[in-house]
């Protein structure tokens, strides 16, 4: 059992910084794709008219 | 409403109806054995099945439903979601007032069991968090996700069993407490058969989400659902690891948790804490993201910024719940994080309420004229704000000095009555013209009443209780120049007497500007629907759908 | 058609998962040391369990929502240890399933009440606060006196809490009921509850009335043990360093 607590604490020690980083980058990176831009712009106009029909 | 069903689901109905039945019958059958309050919650699954019933058998033999009506959304649900919440909302937040001039005036309990302050305050958590917010979370949800995705609901029978199915987890929770059935941890009371019946719902809930997700016309999915989602993952979670329990007998009520002591009390604030964040935030942020940009007709200021946000929310608030056990026997380390994670949080949390309000930047014009449109701009003002609030609470030597106070009070009724309240406030007064074609609500003059009455009331409650929070904890730690303590515990009471009255006024308030919500949504719907469709949308030829609408609650 | 819509399926069940991981990791690395580590708890040989009666007091204490007013949570400040006495330690709630830390003092901290008043003070007390404190704003609850104690099924509650790791012995399990009735009558022989739970047993008419079990003897009862099931925060070992 004690293995494992040592284990933990030296990830989130040497580890946990870098990873929460990478987190936020991916996020970030994510958000902010030059591909996905249209395709957010779309979602977001797309909703303010939609009480047209179901497509299916 | 049932003759929208197919013969099909009608069938189906009974069936389930019929084996909730017989599951009421088994448990008041072992629960009288055992001479166990098991038995008056067997009663009352019976009776429920029984009145839910009553409207499936009043509509079995109705034609089958017109096969056009796959072209529409399928809005039956979220109809009677809105009734059934704002009638939470009425319970709910009557019972909160109620308690809170029970502190002022202890006496008014009719010496009877029930009344008492201990047993009325879970009834009055559960009723607005989960009966009020919940149900009003199940139907806006069942709204956006067929609206986002321009897809009807992937089936007609899951939508109700999740709706009507929470109802009933929600009356086994409050009739639960009042006959004395409660295994204590706030904001999870119910004992584990509730427990049990929950998850059930969950999963279909999730299962029909994503289903209806999946029949969706664009690959990407819109930001509301992510919201969503993660509320009912997180929630599923979240509810299930903090409820692990072993009851002491499987024909009785009671049961006692897996945890104990430090790790019990470290799993309950993570809940805790974490039913705020995805209860409470995550998803009615999805309803922000879509009813706010939708309302103002503009969309969203920075959709990254939603993204973004949202992949920080999910991340940061699961680590926060320990700044509830500061300074206890939890070791330090894991305090040290949560305050840590808390004010990190704040970083997601100002992204989400910077974006709302950006996103009304130059139509501030139709922020003043739509009460609406401005009960959604309060609540995201208040959703910064208390977000604020609380990272600033999770700092320790200010904990210290807040926690065990009213200042708690203060800082969740700022997040629950300014924020959640509100924003599902907005949410209907748009929802309920949309959803019974009118063209607008009954009366827009009491919607402006009630939303100076809800504001009114939040401040009055919030800074009362501001008040007699700092108070007390600053008087429980006034030591005197001899170096002992000045105040009793009594003194600090005997203080708190004015701002409790204050508080009560205050609930008052809010509790009545919800009233006359309720009627004004009531009025909406009797209202006879306008012959031409509303302005700005195409005619729309209504095959078997109700619109005459009289929507019973199913219930 | 059925590629494009494999991939949309496909793309909300990854992004379920994808919330499930990010949500969990601040769980798994907050909770699960909690488990592991020998340092959480203290140790106390010592430290006693909760007899059938305080069990069934301390059940009527969640059932009434006394947890909603009152914390057993001294925290390691001044104040509240002037207030209140010696700060918690974790090892005192390691039997609590649930814990009943509470997170608001509407009234005063009860982590050590036990022994601060009599039992005729909490029984006049619980039945009106208001004629012992006259400022008070505690709910009645005389109904408690009126309501003979049920202890038929204790074994049952007993026989669940071993189950999560306290460790009641077979002889308690089966003596339940039994120890329940005899530990609010003295006169009654208390000589196998007291075998079974320790020499520090209190034993007595907690309510002022000896002839039937109620459930204001459980609750003064488990009031009365408050902060005496262990001496290790009076000697505290040193594991958390005082604040302030």
């Amino acid at each position: 059992m004690d293995i494992q607590h040592h284990m933990l604490v030296a990830f989130a020690k040497s580890y946990g910084l870098f990873y929460l980083l990478a987190m936020a980058a991916a996020a970030l990176i994510y958000a902010c794709w030059p591909a996905n831009r249209a395709r957010f712009d779309k979602a977001a106009r797309d909703i303010i008219d939609d009480e047209d029909k179901p497509w299916r | 409403m049932v003759s929208g069903l197919t013969v099909n689901e009608r069938q189906r109905a009974l069936v389930v109806l019929a084996l909730l039945a017989i599951v009421g019958m088994a448990m008041a059958a072992f629960g009288a054995m055992r001479g166990d309050l098991l038995q008056v919650h067997g009663f009352v699954v019976l009776l429920f099945s029984l009145v839910v019933l009553a409207p499936v058998l009043k509509g079995y033999f109705a034609p089958e439903p017109p096969a056009e009506r796959l072209h529409d959304y399928y809005d039956d649900p979220i109809k009677v979601g809105i009734i059934l919440s704002m009638i939470w909302a009425v319970f709910g937040m009557g019972v909160g007032d109620w308690v809170a001039w029970l502190l002022a005036f202890p006496d008014m309990t009719f010496d009877a069991a029930w009344s008492s302050f201990g047993r009325l305050r879970p009834v009055h958590t559960t009723g607005v968090i989960f009966g009020f917010g919940g149900s009003a979370l199940i139907a806006t949800s069942f709204h956006v996700m067929q609206r986002t995705s321009r897809a009807r609901l992937a089936d007609q029978f899951s939508p109700w069993f999740v709706l009507i199915g929470y109802q009933l987890f929600c009356i086994l929770a409050v009739s639960g407490y009042l006959i004395g059935i409660t295994q204590s941890k706030e904001y999870a009371e119910p004992e584990w058969y509730a427990d049990i019946w929950l998850v059930v719902v969950w999963v279909v809930y999730l299962l029909l989400y994503l289903r209806t997700l999946a029949r969706r016309k664009e690959p990407h999915i819109y930001v509301a659902n992510w919201y969503y989602l993660a509320f009912i993952l997180v929630v599923a979670i979240l509810h299930i690891v903090n409820n692990l329990a072993v009851p002491a007998s499987f024909a009785g009520v009671k049961s006692y948790s897996a945890f104990s002591g430090v790790q019990d009390a470290m799993t309950q604030w993570w809940y805790g804490h974490n039913a705020v964040a995805f209860f409470l935030t995550a998803g009615f942020l999805g309803m922000l993201y879509y009813y706010l940009p939708k309302r103002a007709e503009r969309p969203i200021y920075s959709y990254r910024m939603s993204i973004v946000g949202f992949w920080g929310i999910t991340f940061f608030y699961m680590w926060a719940g320990s700044h509830h056990l500061h300074y206890t026997a939890l070791p330090d380390w894991v305090q040290t994080l949560g305050m840590t994670f808390s004010l990190m949080l704040l970083i997601p949390s100002w992204i989400a309420a910077g974006n709302a309000l950006a996103t009304l930047n130059g139509a501030w014009h139709r922020v003043r004229d739509d009460a609406a449109l401005r009960f959604m701009m309060m609540a995201a003002i208040f959703y910064g704000l208390s977000t604020f609030e609380g990272s600033f609470m999770a700092i320790r030597p200010v904990n210290a000095l807040s926690h065990y106070t009213d200042w708690t009070v203060a800082h969740v009724h700022a997040g629950v009555l300014g924020w959640d309240a509100l924003i599902t406030f907005g949410a209907f007064y748009a929802l309920v013209p949309w959803l019974w074609k009118r063209e607008r609500m009954y009366s827009p003059v009491l919607v402006e009443v009630h939303f100076w009455l809800a504001l009114a009331g939040t401040l009055i409650y919030v800074f009362a209780m501001w008040n007699s929070g700092i108070i007390q904890g600053l008087m429980w730690r006034t030591y005197n120049d001899s170096g002992t303590l000045t105040y009793s515990f009594l003194d600090t009471m005997i203080a708190m007497h004015p701002y409790y009255i204050a508080r009560a006024i205050g609930g008052l308030l809010f509790l009545t500007g919800t009233l006359i919500a309720c009627y004004n949504i009531w009025m909406t719907i009797r209202r006879p629907a306008p012959r031409a469709a509303p302005a700005g949308d195409t005619p729309l030829p209504q095959p078997g759908a109700p619109l005459p609408a009289n929507p019973q609650p199913a219930e | 058609m059925f590629g494009t819509h494999y991939r949309i399926e496909r793309k909300s069940v990854v992004l379920a998962v994808a919330i499930m991981i990010v949500a969990s990791i601040g769980g798994l690395i907050e909770i699960a040391p909690l488990f592991t580590i020998d340092e959480t708890v203290e140790t106390d040989p010592n430290m006693r369990v909760y007899t059938p009666l305080e069990l069934a007091g301390r059940n009527i204490y969640m059932r009434e929502g006394c947890y909603a007013c009152h914390s057993q949570m001294i925290r390691t400040l001044r104040d509240e240890v002037e207030r209140y006495g010696p700060y918690s330690l974790a090892v005192e709630s390691k039997y609590d399933h649930p814990m009943l830390w509470g997170s608001k003092r509407t009234g005063p901290d009860l982590a050590r009440v036990g022994g601060k008043y009599s039992d005729q003070w909490h029984t006049a007390h619980l039945t009106n606060p208001r004629d012992v404190v006259p400022e008070s704003i505690m709910p009645r609850y005389s109904f408690l006196r009126a309501a003979p104690l049920q202890t038929a099924h204790l074994a049952d509650d007993l026989r669940a809490l071993r189950r999560v790791g306290v460790p009641y012995t077979d002889e308690m399990i089966a003596n339940a009921t039994a120890d329940a009735a005899a530990q609010a009558s003295p006169d009654d022989d208390t000589a196998g509850l007291v075998k079974r739970y320790g020499d520090a047993t209190q034993v007595r008419t907690f309510d002022g009335d000896k002839d039937t079990v109620t459930e204001m003897d459980a609750l003064v009862a488990y009031l009365q043990i408050l902060g005496k099931l262990s001496s290790a925060a009076h000697t505290p070992p040193p594991v958390q360093t005082a604040q302030k």
